[in-house]
Formats: structure tokens, sequence, C-alpha cells
């Protein structure tokens, strides 16, 4: 069996139309769908907050929630995409930047800790849920039900501009 | 005629494919991690399901079938042993991960140097820069405790200060109480990178908060409030503290006790507006009363701003201070003035760890200047940071310093050129 010209661009244009759906959906999933939630301990009296605000959080420049509930933030390992997100969107710092911030942090004195490190997403959902004051940041595939996801900037992921994606 | 449409349709997917592979990440040693992070959290899942398994077949009449991880509202009562066993599994991580008070933590910074001048009588060569080593304990949920001690190489042995030295009771954003040695809140500088030089972009501090300098009052003994001020946006914070003011050495607190029956009080105001992430700006007041050794007494006030953007791409500090003096007993007033620009940007080539810097300092002071010796200077400093690894950097720096003529002919000193090379890091 010979194959002609023809046949060859023929074979190329329906791989061309059956890949680049398949591409679409390997790599290109919807953007709402990898939007990262910010979930809190059922107790945190906070529904909404907002972009600047959740920054102020996750900087340590607000420690409490109120006089009796400190703020205990908790960030994924490097290399997890909340981590990303929250390293590009909320700091806007590099890994390295990332760290020396939380050392001169405590060098000031200003705090007595970095950020709790945690390194899957079911031991981050089961911090979350038993510490008091816990705040996190969950690729919004893997928010459990019941979760308490506090809006930000008024927004749920999955909406049109929530900015955290 | 059909050859252009075919040619363009495989050029748009080479185009497509090459485009989302530049959007990936390229590194290797990050792809093996995330799918193994990817492997732990399926381990997890597994894990969990097998518990769920077991704990379900343990319990009378459940059913055989592998209980769901995460229930509905609307599950069977037979998975309550699974959420209690899931519970018990939590409040066993949360205990490990829980501050056990006191928790001592330790950090140490150091550097070593390399100097080499033009002055006549000087020599080149290396020395030990400042070890600096920082404790901070949490002694309850709202209670810690932070102190700050440096080795200064001398010729004889090591000086040892005790930098910082206080207790912090938190109550909650809006105030905390302080008692003990602290870094008196003057400025930008003074208080953000305090004595470790990996902190600060710059191989040496401005000279107006040089460390054993006189312009500014580096520490304080006594108590300090500070906290948020709730303003929205604006990101309004204070600091107000009281204590002993200058000692009988004026670049010294006076830690064995107060020199005078007069107390020393600062008050700071900055802002680190929401909409301007990285931007800071403030001022601070400081009020004194100096008695020197030989007898004559000063009234002091210090006044200072400062305006700050720390992204660092760009980085800018700028930071003024006025200081007046006035003799108690004659009424003569003196006021000196010194202020320093420093500008950086961290390159965006090598994971942006490479930073050149330039900062200017200016500082003026009047011959009838009574309680400082008289040192004005002009200074310029150009240099290049790079960060080795996070916790550890190189800085090369060319310093150009000249004491300027002032008021009555005084005669300018020779100009300055110094060459300084050091490695700082934290550990």
């Amino acid at each position: 069996m010979t194959y002609t010209l023809k046949d060859v661009r023929a074979f190329l244009a329906v791989g061309f139309f059956l890949l680049v759906p398949i591409h679409n959906f390997s790599s290109g999933q919807s953007s709402r769908d990898r939007d990262v939630a910010v979930v809190v301990n059922d107790d945190t009296p906070v529904d909404d907050l907002g972009l600047a605000e959740v920054r102020k959080v996750f900087l340590g420049e607000r420690q409490y929630w109120n006089a009796k509930l400190p703020v205990v933030l908790l960030i994924r390992a490097p290399v997890a995409r909340e981590r990303d997100v929250a390293l590009r969107v909320i700091y806007q710092m590099t890994e390295t930047q990332f760290k020396q911030y939380w050392v001169a942090k405590i060098f000031r004195g200003e705090v007595t800790g970095p950020p709790r490190i945690v390194y899957s997403n079911d031991l981050q959902y089961e911090l979350v849920s038993a510490m008091p004051g816990a705040i996190a940041f969950v690729d919004s595939r893997n928010v459990h039900p019941g979760a308490k996801v506090v809006r930000v900037d008024g927004m749920l992921p999955g909406d049109k501009n929530y900015p955290l994606r | 005629m059909m050859r252009r449409p075919w040619f363009f349709m495989m050029a748009m997917l080479f185009a497509a494919s090459f485009a989302n592979g530049q959007d990936t990440p390229v590194s290797d040693q990050a792809e093996q991690i995330k799918a193994l992070l990817a492997r732990v959290e399926l381990l997890e899942k597994q894990v969990a399901e097998l518990k769920a398994a077991q704990v379900a077949s343990a319990a009378p009449g459940a059913p055989a079938a592998a209980t769901p991880v995460n229930p509905a509202p609307s599950a069977q009562p037979s998975v309550q042993p699974v959420r209690e066993s899931q519970t018990q599994t939590a409040q066993e991580k949360v205990r490990q991960l829980e501050t056990q008070y006191p928790s001592l933590q330790i950090r140490g910074f150091a550097d070593a140097d390399f100097s080499a001048t033009d002055q006549k009588g000087t020599v080149s060569g290396f020395n030990l820069g400042e070890l600096d080593l920082h404790v901070a304990s949490a002694l309850s949920r709202k209670i810690s405790y932070f102190a700050e001690v440096t080795f200064n190489a001398q010729p004889t042995g090591y000086a040892v200060e005790v930098e910082r030295n206080l207790i912090r009771y938190d109550y909650n954003d809006y105030f905390k109480l302080s008692f003990g040695r602290y870094h008196t809140p003057i400025g930008y500088w003074n208080t953000t990178f305090h004595h470790g030089t990996w902190l600060q972009t710059t191989v040496d501090r401005p000279n107006l908060v040089m460390d054993g300098g006189t312009f500014t009052p580096i520490h304080t003994v006594g108590f300090l409030a500070e906290g948020n001020i709730p303003s929205g946006g604006l990101g309004l914070s204070y600091n107000f503290g009281v204590g002993n003011g200058r000692g009988a050495l004026i670049e010294r607190p006076g830690d064995a006790g107060d020199i005078n029956n007069n107390r020393a009080w600062v008050a700071k105001l900055f802002a680190r507006p929401a909409k301007a992430y990285g931007l800071e700006l403030g001022g601070s007041v400081y009020r004194d009363k100096i008695t020197l050794p030989t007898g004559p007494e000063y009234r002091e006030w210090i006044y200072s701003a400062y305006l700050t953007w720390t992204k660092g791409a760009p980085e800018f500090l700028g930071e003024f201070e006025n200081v007046n003096h006035r003799n108690i007993a004659t009424n003569a007033v003196a006021n000196s003035d010194a202020f320093y620009t420093q500008f950086g940007y961290r390159l965006p080539w090598f994971e942006r760890s490479v930073k050149p810097y330039y900062r200017f300092e200016y500082t003026h002071m009047p011959l009838s200047e009574q309680v400082f010796a008289y040192q004005p200077r002009v200074e310029s400093i150009a240099g290049l940071r790079y960060d080795i690894s996070s916790f550890a950097a190189f800085k090369l720096e060319y310093r150009h310093l000249a004491s300027h003529a002032a008021q009555g002919g005084n005669p300018a000193q020779p100009a300055l050129n110094a060459v300084f090379l050091q490695t700082a890091f934290t550990f």
C-alpha cells in the first residue's frame, strides 16, 4: 500500500484536529479550575477579606483575628502550586526572597516563627480543621466538603475575576 | 492553492506546542518534586481509605465496603468511628506542630571582610566582622522574649555587647508592650536591619545610624508600645517608647541606670499603604535631656522622616534626620542634619540574585555643635551584592568619603577612597 502526498496531508489534518482539543484539555484547563482558595478554621471570624488584607495576614502584619485568637499561617512546601500562587500573587517574591523575608521578620522581633510548612493537602486540611485561627491556601479542586472558604475581594474560586490563580 | 493552508495549519500546530512548552516549568528537578508530591497525596488517600475500611469492618454491623473518607452529612451512622479515627490522627498531627513553651530559636549572623584604602597610615587586610547571635523564644501564646548579642573583634580580644534584651507582651495587633533594651524607633534603618549585615544590601550602615556613632541614639532602655492603627488601606502603625535616654557616654543608653532624672521619649508613626505594596513612609520625634560628664546639660530634639520602597526591583531607601541641641544654661542652639538615599536594583537574571546599588550620604554639623564631635562628611558608595544562596551573600563595594569644608573656614579633610569585599551570611 502506498501513500500519496494527499493522504499524508489528510492524516496530518485529522491528527491536528484530534490533538488540539486533547492538548487543551490536558494542559490548558480552564484557569478557573486552578484557582487557589483561602481556607480558614471554622472558628475564625472572617468570611470575606480583601486581597490586601490577605497579604497583610500572610506577611505577618496582622497576627490576631481578635484579642483571643492568633493567626496561624500554614503554607505548602516548595513546588506545590498553592505556594507558587502565594509567592507570585500575595508575597510577590522569589523563593529566596520569601525565606529572607521571614528570617528578617523574626530577627526584628516582629514574629517568633515563620509560617508552618505542610507537605500535603490532606495534612493541610487536617491542620486547618483542628487549629483555631489557622489559614491556608488550598487548590480549589482539593477543597474538602464543609471547609470554610473565605471570599477574596468578595469573590470565590471560580468567579471571573478571582485574584488567586 | 492547497499548499498554503496546509503549511499554515502545520505552523500553527508547532507554534501552539512551542508556546505551551514555554509556559511549563523547565526544571527537571521541580517536575520530579511535583511528581513526588502527587505521589504522597495519592498514598495519603490510599492510607485514609484503608484506615476507613479497617475501622468500618471492625464496627459491628458495618458494611464491608470501604467507607468514603469525607462522607456527606447524610452518611450512615457506621462512619462515626471513621470520623473519630480521623479526628484522633489530626489531633496527633496538630499536637506535633503546636508550639511548645518556651520555644527557643537561635539564629546567627556573621561576616568576613577585606578592606583597602588610600588613607595614609592605614593598611589593607582581612578582618572578622560582627558575630551576631539572636535569640527568640515564645514564652506563651502572647509573651515572647528577644535578645541580640554581638561579638566584635578587638586588638586584644572580643568586645561583647548586649544589643537587645526585651520581653514583649502582645495584647492584640493594636497594642504590644515591650520592656528592656531595644533599638530606638527613630527613622527606618535602625529598626529594620539591626546588626545583621546580611540583612542589609550594603557592607555597612549609613553614618547617621552607625553603630557606636553618636548622631542617633541607637538603643534605649525602657518600655516600648507598638501596634497597628485602624486606618483601612493606609496601613498606619505606631511606636511609642520611654526610656533612660543617652547615658554618660552619649552613644550608650545607660543600661545600668539613667544619668539624670529626666526620661527620654520617642514617638514614631509610619504607613504601609495597601495599594502600594512595598512602600513605607514614616516620621519620628525623639526628646531627651543630655547631661555630659563635664557638667553642661542640653535639651535634645530629634526629628526624622523616611520613605522606602523595598520590592528589590527597584529598591529605594531615603532617610533624613535633624538633631537640635539647646544648652540649658546659655540657650545656645545647634542644628545638625544628616540624610542618605540608597538605590538598588535586583537584576532579572540569575534568579534575581544580583543587585547593584548606590548610596549617597551627607552629614552637616555647625561649628556651634557642642555635644557631637565635629564630623561633617559627604560619602558615596557603589557596590554589587550577589546572593550566592538564600542565606549567604557576597558584596563588593567602592566608597568615596570627603569631609566638606564648613562654616568658619574649617578646611576639608583629604578625600578617602576605599574598597570593601564582604561575605555576609545567616545561620
